[in-house]
This record gives structure tokens, C-alpha cells and sequence, in this order.
């Protein structure tokens, strides 16, 4: 017994030498390869945002370093930040419409308007976007955006079928419509298909059964309910033929991939949705955070949104659009982001075809939520 | 009896469909890492490193697998310090509420993951603990003391009960009976369940998910890439996971196994 | 050694090995389930939580058509998998206790271990990719003319899932308990001129009872609480408690009623658990 202690401890200092070589080995890769530690910037966003096609050029560039962590959905973000001690995150990029409840709960610093060109923006909405000021104080500058409408496989429906949200009623399509799973850009096109037109989300009780309605009417056809991956995969592999909910941001991916499919505004109106960046109440790194929103609103930073592998959004600004058609006109075609091109976002908006996704004037976002529920339990 | 031969033989191939039931997605997971297609089909696209080679280059990754690892192994050792203590006293004595208290130790697995992540988010994050790399351990070592208790109840009961008394008739100490004695007895089932519990926290994923904040673990990062832009870099990922967990199940139970016939130690 | 020599005075060497567990547990497993029933109780106030002890969230949940019907699918579900599970892992256990050596048994189950411990979200998503209708099972199909079938976001895919979740864990617990049969019971009913599957039910099944109810409660417990499945190879078609706990924490930050459908499932899985060990241990009536 006791055999340990007896042991004689053979060449205690050379052990220790070996044992710190072989340390600083290791190490010695991280030592060289060290500048001054990068400055961390939590960012709180949509899946893709902190992803290296964005951001890694700028964090080399900039010794800062990005921990992304992605949501789903305005209601999902408010619920993140709320589980988070305040000063958690820096950055947030939020729906636009989401905004407003944001700096209501106190969520966001009021920003520095002199530190954005708004004169550049494509179009006076932008500048001014609902909800991103309050009293004359900024609180959110609009990023990018993207337009919702009728999407679908090219092999299961024409286009002239896609050009109605009734295209989604098609006998053919029965288990094949699937939802990205989000109560409010689904139920959005329910009340445009119900001609609610520019009122779509002012829907008062006789108008909000309606939409309900229409929308139980479409459950049999429903093969699913997709978070984003999910949604992307099952169009990708033919498992869904149309989805409802989504646009150009899933279908510009696969396009680019190969795959038929596409998306289109129809007759009866699209949503655009609106990405906004705003800094985080009690956030230590204002400074450094601001320089990367205005970063993103350089023709570079638009062009690499307008190019992002997560998904595409249109540039906002004249120097991004301009740049964009000029480095890479095939994804400028394919995004309409061209003069004349039938899908052109801001003739869009101009034509009155477009509608800004916003929260429900009548309801409360809990009862459409409510109503999600029933609906894909139905 | 032929009958029963044949029969045999149809219970023998039957076994063979379960296990390439079983095995299929595991294999098929490491034979996608390879494909070079997106969504692999048969025939297979062509030999590809290039998941690889993403994954190797990102990062986030190598992030989270430090952050894993760190989890596993501190939240193995502390279930497995916590799982001894227990199965010891569950060998040793008999004592009032032991039912509920064996209760208590073994319970966390019938608890849905679902449940457990959400109550424990909740419960953490009232005292400012959620989001952090503590919360996970903290968590993992829950869900991991019922396995550690098992393997080392196991190896505890092979053990002969007059060994210990033996040695406190001949003057030791309780304290160094356990030293000389249990622990050392114990030692191969102690090694098992480090192996297996850092294999339990090192492939979970439901706690870990709600509780993790920006400290994401493995398995939280190929629940994000699930959720966002599917693509065969889970595979490539998946496959050091099931490298790295195969390698610890396989090593506690080799341990195990070894040690399970060699009873009482002489000396 | 005798049970006074064991009942000894409990003393700081025997609490030392007694508390870890129960402190543990206390802070980080009671603790938690108990705040839970708390929070049920709580309500929520523009995203943030406000601690006070109002029946709103319980009256909400348990007042929905999609609760009742997302719990009737859920338990079906679950049964139902049971119920599979137990039918496909039968055979291959009688085959690893009665058929094969005790060294194949003994490899067959260290095998069996591995895949019960390797990442189920990875072999998840390999089955996504496998039963898509363009993937590996279908092209098979294809060969032989048939399909494409749908498999995936149907029922059909949430089942495979749980097959893969419970069938390795219910294979072992089976062989264990059938392994500890007496040969010479089913020896007995043999020369009595009993029939194979009479031998099989009257017993082989009752002598290994407390195991086979022991693992389809797992099978039970697994396949009730998981999410990942219904989710990723079902579609939520519709969707089940899991999802339903999920999608609300995700909207609105509405943990009180998250904690509401965490209850009723952890009421349920006590119920279905206390039955089926009460049922398991009972003696038969002779």
C-alpha cells in the first residue's frame, strides 16, 4: 500500500521543462498569430447576418469579431432580448415593424442621425421609415429589404397561376403548399387575397374572421409548417411546390443554385419586409457598432447585403444599387434591381403594389398568434 | 428440428435489418460528408472535402467546439463525483427515504428535454446564470449524475461487502477503506462514467440550445445550421460528433467490460 | 454483514456521500420544476414576466381547441410508437437471448450502447436527407419503378425518427430481462407440448414482464417529449406538445403558458409511469 509516496520522483526539473515546452508549443501559433484581442460585438439577428460573407471582411479589417445569434420572427427576437440581461446585445437587427415595441420596452439606445446619409436612399419611405423615429430621435436605420408574395416551383404552377395568392388553392398542389412558420407574412397574404388591399393589417372583426377563414380553407392543401431551413429545403427538394409566407429572400437562393423556382408579386398586392439595425440598450460598444452600420450602408457594405448567401435583400441606397449593377449585373437582373425589370422593387413600392409588413392595427399579435396555432393544429 | 433452424435464421436476419435500421443514418451521415452534392441522391455525387474544409476554417466552430468540450468535461467530473457519492451511499447504507431518495438521483431522464430547458432557462435566469457556460454545465451535470450513478452502482455491487469492513477491522479509517478500497475497486466504472456522461453532455442538445445564450455548444451550432441554412457541413460536423462520441462509449464500455469479471482485487 | 452494522449512527463520513446529490438536485433539478409550476402562475406584461399568482395562463391553455387537440395527436403519437417500437424490437431481442451465443449477444449489445449515445439532432437530419422525395430511400424506389413517396412531413417520418430515438435503448432493456428468463421454465413448457408462440406468451412474456413494461415506459417517455422528430420529419403536422412548448416561448415570451403545457405533460408521463410500474410489479393473479 501506499505505493505513490515510496515512488521516487525521477527528474522533477526536466519533467517541468518538457511540460512547458510542450506548452508553449502550443501556444506559440496563437502568440504570433495575436494583435491587440478584437473587440466583441454580440449581434442579435436573422439567420446569416453574422455569417463571414457579411461581416468577415469587416472584422479583419476592423480587429473586431461578431457572435451572431439568429432568430425567427419579430416575436421570437422580443423574447430573446427579454430572457437576456440588458447590455447583452450591441447590435440588433430587427424587423422595422418590430421597432416601435422595441424602443417601447426600452430595448435600444437613441442613435446619432448625423451619422447616416440619408439623403442616398432609393426612396423617401426609407428615410423615414414608421416607427425608427420617435420625437425627431433616431433609434433605427433601415438596412435592406425584400419583397414577399407567391412562391413556387416553376414544374407545379405557371406564372400566370402565380400571379394570384389563389394559386395556392390549386387541386394539383394538395400536401404540397407549404408555410414558412410565422403567423404574420402568412396571414398578411390571406388578407391581401381577401382584397383587403393597403388595409391589410387594419382589419376590423368581421374583416379578421374573413381572413381567418380563408386562411382554414386552405389548411388541406398545407404539407408543412418550415422554419427557415426547413423552408428552403423543401423547396429545394421538391417535398413543397409553393409556400406561403416568403419571397425572393428563399427563392433568390436556390434560383441562384439552379433550381426552378421563383417568386412573384400577384395581382392582389405583395409585403415587403424591412431589416433595420439598431444598438442595444446599455451596449458598451456604441461607438464601434456604429461604425459598422454605417459600414453596411456604404455601396460595399449594400452590395455584399444585396449578395448574401443566408438570403438576398435589395440595396437601399443609390451608391449600393449603382455598384451592385456594376460588379455584379447577373444578380442585379435576377433581383430586378435594373431599370424597366418587371420586379423592380421601388417601382414596386411606387405602383402601390407593395405594402410595408406591419403589426396587426385591431388585434393584438397575440391573438394572430392564437389563431396560428388553432390553425396549423386544425 | 429444421423448422426451428429456419426460424432462427429469419430471427438472425431480422436482427441484421434492425441494426442497418439503427446504423443507417450514422453511416449514411458520414458518406453525405464526402458528397459533394447538397442534398445527396443516388447515385452520389462526386468524393468532396469541401464541407470539410468550411467547417475547419470557421471560426464559430472551432468555438463552439472548445466550448464543448469544456462543458463535457467539467460537468462529466462533476456527475461522476456527485453519481459516486450516491451509488456509494446506496451500497453502503440503508437509511430513511432512501426509495425517494434514489428517486431524487435517478429521475432527470424521464424528464422530457424540452421541460428540462425551459425550466431550467427559467430558474437561471432569475439569478442572472442564463446565457452563460456555467448554466450548461450546471444543467448537464443534472441530466449526467443518473448515468454516472448507474455504471458505478454496478461496478459497487460486484464488490464484496466484507472487503471494506476487512479493512476497518485491521484499523483503517472509513476514510482510507474508501481511498485504499473503494475508489481504487471503483476506479474502471469511474472511468466509464467519465466517458459516457462527457458522451451524454457532448450530444445534447435541447438544454443546451435554451440555456447556451452566445455560448454555443456543437450541438447547438448544428441546431442553428438545421434551422438556417441547411447544408451538408452538419454532416461533416456530425461526423467528428459521432468520431468523438463513439470513441468515449466505446472506451467506458471496454473499461467496463474489461474490469466487470475480475472480482474482489487480491492485496 | 449484518443491517445493524449498516444502520449506523449517520455520522460526517456517511452525510458527506449522502448530501452531493441532494443539494445537487435540490438547486438544479427540484428547484427548476418547481419554479415552473411557479411561473405557470405568472403573466406576462409587454415581453417581461411579472411574478404574481393569476390563473390567466392555465385558463387560456386548457381553453383551446389546439392545446386538446395537439395533446390528443401528441399521446396518440407516442402510443402509437410504443406500441411499434415494442412489436419491432421484440423479435430482435428473443433472437439476441434464445438464438444467438453469448458472446454475439455481448458484442450485439455493446453495439447497441454506441447509437444510443451518438448525436440523434445529426441522425436526424441524415433521415431528412435520406426519405426526401428526391433522396436516397426514393431513388431506390425508383429503380424498382416505384414512388416517389412522400415521407418525409408525414406521420411516417416522425415515426422513423422515434425509431431511432427508442429502438436501441428498448432492444437492450428487452434482451436484458428476456436473457434472465429461466431456460428451463421454457424447457418445461416445451415437453408440456406447448406451441412456440403459446411458449412465447404464457411464458416468456410474463417471466420478463417488469422489463419489456419498463421498456416500452421509455419508448413511452421518449417519444412524448421529443420535439425534433415531429418537427424535422413530420413538418408539425400538426404539431405536438414539444413544438406547442417551443412556439411559445418563441412568441410573445410567453413562458406562463409554456409552463402550463410543460405541466400537463409531466402530469401525464406520471400517471402513464406510476400505472405501468404499479401494473409491472404486480403479482399475477394465480
Amino acid at each position: 500500500m501506499n505505493e505513490t509516496k515510496t515512488k521516487p520522483l525521477t527528474n522533477p526539473t526536466r519533467r517541468k521543462f518538457l511540460k512547458y515546452t510542450a506548452a508553449a508549443t502550443i501556444a506559440a501559433p496563437y502568440i504570433t498569430s495575436v494583435k491587440a484581442a478584437p473587440t466583441e460585438i454580440n449581434m442579435l439577428a436573422w439567420y446569416g447576418h453574422g455569417e463571414p460573407d457579411i461581416v468577415g471582411a469587416y472584422e479583419e479589417a476592423n480587429n473586431v469579431k461578431f457572435n451572431a445569434k439568429y432568430y425567427a420572427g419579430g416575436d421570437n427576437m422580443l423574447a430573446l432580448i427579454s430572457q437576456s440581461p440588458p447590455g447583452t446585445y450591441d447590435l440588433i437587427l430587427s424587423d422595422a415593424e418590430f421597432v416601435l415595441q422595441l424602443n417601447a420596452a426600452g430595448y435600444i439606445e437613441e442613435m446619432d442621425a448625423a451619422a447616416y446619409n440619408f439623403d442616398d436612399m432609393l426612396h423617401d419611405d426609407f428615410k423615414q421609415f414608421p416607427g425608427h423615429w420617435k420625437d425627431g430621435k433616431l433609434f433605427s436605420v433601415m438596412v435592406r429589404g425584400g419583397h414577399l408574395g407567391v412562391s413556387y416551383n416553376k414544374n407545379a404552377m405557371t406564372a400566370e397561376e402565380a400571379m394570384s395568392y389563389k394559386g395556392f388553392w390549386k387541386p394539383e398542389l394538395k400536401g404540397k403548399v407549404g408555410h414558412f412558420d410565422w403567423h404574420l407574412p402568412n396571414l398578411g397574404m390571406m388578407s391581401l387575397q381577401n382584397g383587403n388591399g393597403a388595409k391589410l393589417w387594419d382589419l376590423d372583426d368581421d374583416a379578421w374572421k374573413a381572413v381567418q377563414e380563408t386562411t382554414m380553407s386552405l389548411r388541406s392543401q398545407v404539407g408543412g409548417f418550415f422554419d427557415y431551413g426547413g423552408t428552403f429545403n423543401s423547396l429545394k427538394n421538391g417535398e413543397m411546390q409553393a409556400m406561403c409566407g416568403i419571397g425572393d429572400w428563399i427563392t433568390g437562393v436556390l434560383e441562384k443554385d439552379g433550381a426552378p423556382v421563383a417568386s412573384v408579386i400577384p395581382e392582389e398586392g405583395g409585403i415587403q419586409f424591412t431589416e433595420s439595425y439598431s444598438i442595444g440598450k446599455g451596449s458598451s460598444k456604441q461607438a464601434e457598432v456604429q461604425k459598422f452600420i454605417q459600414h453596411m450602408l456604404t455601396p460595399e457594405g449594400q452590395v455584399r447585403s444585396a449578395e448574401m448567401a443566408a438570403y438576398p435583400g435589395f440595396c437601399i441606397t443609390k451608391g449600393g444599387l449603382a455598384l451592385l449593377q456594376e460588379t455584379n449585373p447577373k444578380e442585379a437582373a435576377r433581383s430586378g434591381q435594373v431599370e424597366g425589370a418587371v420586379n423592380e422593387p421601388i417601382r414596386l413600392i411606387n405602383e402601390g403594389r407593395i405594402h410595408y409588413r406591419d403589426i396587426p392595427t385591431q388585434q393584438g399579435l397575440e391573438d394572430w398568434n392564437d389563431f396560428w396555432s388553432d390553425y396549423k393544429n386544425a | 428440428m429444421i423448422k426451428d433452424g429456419v426460424i432462427s435464421f429469419f430471427l438472425k436476419a431480422y436482427l441484421v435489418v434492425l441494426f442497418i435500421f439503427v446504423f443507417a443514418p450514422i453511416i449514411a451521415s458520414v458518406i453525405f460528408s464526402f458528397n459533394s452534392d447538397r442534398f445527396p441522391t443516388i447515385p452520389l455525387g462526386s468524393f468532396s472535402l469541401e464541407w470539410y474544409k468550411l467547417i475547419i476554417n470557421d471560426p464559430d466552430i472551432a468555438k463552439a467546439a472548445i466550448t464543448s468540450i469544456i462543458v463535457a468535461i467539467s460537468s462529466s467530473i462533476l456527475a461522476t463525483f456527485i453519481g459516486f457519492c450516491t451509488a456509494y451511499s446506496d451500497y453502503r447504507y440503508d437509511f430513511r427515504f432512501k426509495g425517494p431518495y434514489l428517486a431524487l438521483a435517478l429521475l432527470p431522464p424521464t424528464v422530457p428535454l424540452i421541460i428540462m430547458a425551459l425550466a431550467m432557462l427559467a430558474w437561471l435566469s432569475k439569478f442572472g446564470l442564463s446565457g452563460s457556460v456555467l448554466s450548461i454545465v450546471l444543467a448537464h451535470t443534472v441530466l449526467c449524475t443518473p448515468f454516472a450513478m448507474a455504471i458505478i452502482r454496478l461496478r459497487l455491487s460486484q464488490m464484496d461487502t466484507s472487503l471494506e469492513a476487512a479493512a476497518w477491522n485491521l484499523g483503517a479509517s472509513e476514510w482510507s477503506a474508501m481511498r485504499e478500497i473503494v475508489v481504487p475497486f471503483a476506479r474502471p466504472a469511474i472511468i466509464s462514467s467519465l466517458c459516457l456522461t462527457a458522451a451524454v453532455s457532448f450530444d445534447e442538445f435541447a438544454v443546451a440550445w435554451f440555456v447556451s445564450g452566445l455560448n454555443k455548444t456543437i450541438p447547438v451550432v448544428i441546431l442553428e445550421i438545421v434551422q438556417g441554412n441547411i447544408d451538408p457541413r452538419v454532416n461533416a460536423i456530425g461526423t467528428f460528433v459521432f468520431l468523438t462520441s463513439m470513441t468515449l462509449v466505446i472506451i467506458a464500455q471496454v473499461i467496463f467490460m474489461k474490469n466487470q469479471n475480475k472480482g474482489a482485487v487480491s492485496g | 454483514m449484518t443491517q445493524a452494522n449498516k444502520k449506523r449512527r449517520v455520522d460526517l463520513y456517511a452525510l458527506t456521500w449522502r448530501l452531493p446529490i441532494i443539494v445537487w438536485q435540490f438547486l438544479f433539478f427540484v428547484g427548476p420544476l418547481v419554479f415552473l409550476i411557479a411561473m405557470s402562475f405568472f403573466v406576462v406584461k409587454n415581453y417581461r414576466m411579472v411574478e404574481t399568482f393569476e390563473l390567466a395562463s392555465w385558463e387560456r391553455i386548457l381553453s383551446r381547441d389546439y392545446f386538446w387537440s395537439s395533446y390528443l395527436y401528441t399521446f396518440g403519437m407516442a402510443t402509437f410508437a410504443t406500441v411499434l417500437a415494442t412489436m419491432l424490437a421484440f423479435p430482435a431481442s428473443f433472437a439476441l437471448a434464445f438464438k444467438v451465443s453469448a458472446n454475439t449477444r455481448r458484442w450485439a449489445m455493446f453495439f447497441l450502447i454506441v447509437p444510443f449515445f451518438t448525436s440523434y439532432l445529426v441522425k436526424t437530419f441524415s433521415w431528412y436527407v435520406i426519405l426526401a422525395k428526391t433522396g436516397v430511400v426514393n431513388s431506390l424506389f425508383g429503380y424498382l419503378g416505384l414512388g416517389p413517396y412522400t415521407l418525409l412531413n408525414t406521420w411516417i417520418g416522425t415515426m422513423v425518427g422515434f425509431m431511432t430515438l427508442v429502438l436501441p435503448l428498448l432492444v437492450l432493456l428487452q434482451t436484458l430481462s428476456l436473457s434472465q428468463v429461466d431456460k428451463n421454465l421454457i424447457e418445461a413448457a416445451h415437453n408440456l407440448g406447448s406451441g412456440r408462440f403459446r411458449t412465447i406468451f404464457n411464458v416468456i412474456v410474463p417471466s420478463a414482464k417488469i422489463g419489456l413494461i419498463v421498456g416500452a415506459l421509455f419508448c413511452f417517455i421518449l417519444s412524448f417529449g421529443d420535439f425534433v422528430s415531429p418537427y424535422y420529419l413530420g413538418g408539425s403536422t400538426p404539431q405536438t406538445l414539444s413544438i406547442l412548448i417551443i412556439d411559445t416561448t418563441k412568441s410573445g415570451n410567453q413562458w406562463p403558458r409554456a409552463a402550463v403545457v410543460a405541466i400537463c405533460m409531466m402530469v401525464t408521463l406520471f400517471v402513464i409511469a406510476f400505472t405501468s410500474i404499479v401494473f409491472a410489479y404486480r403479482k399475477p393473479k394465480s
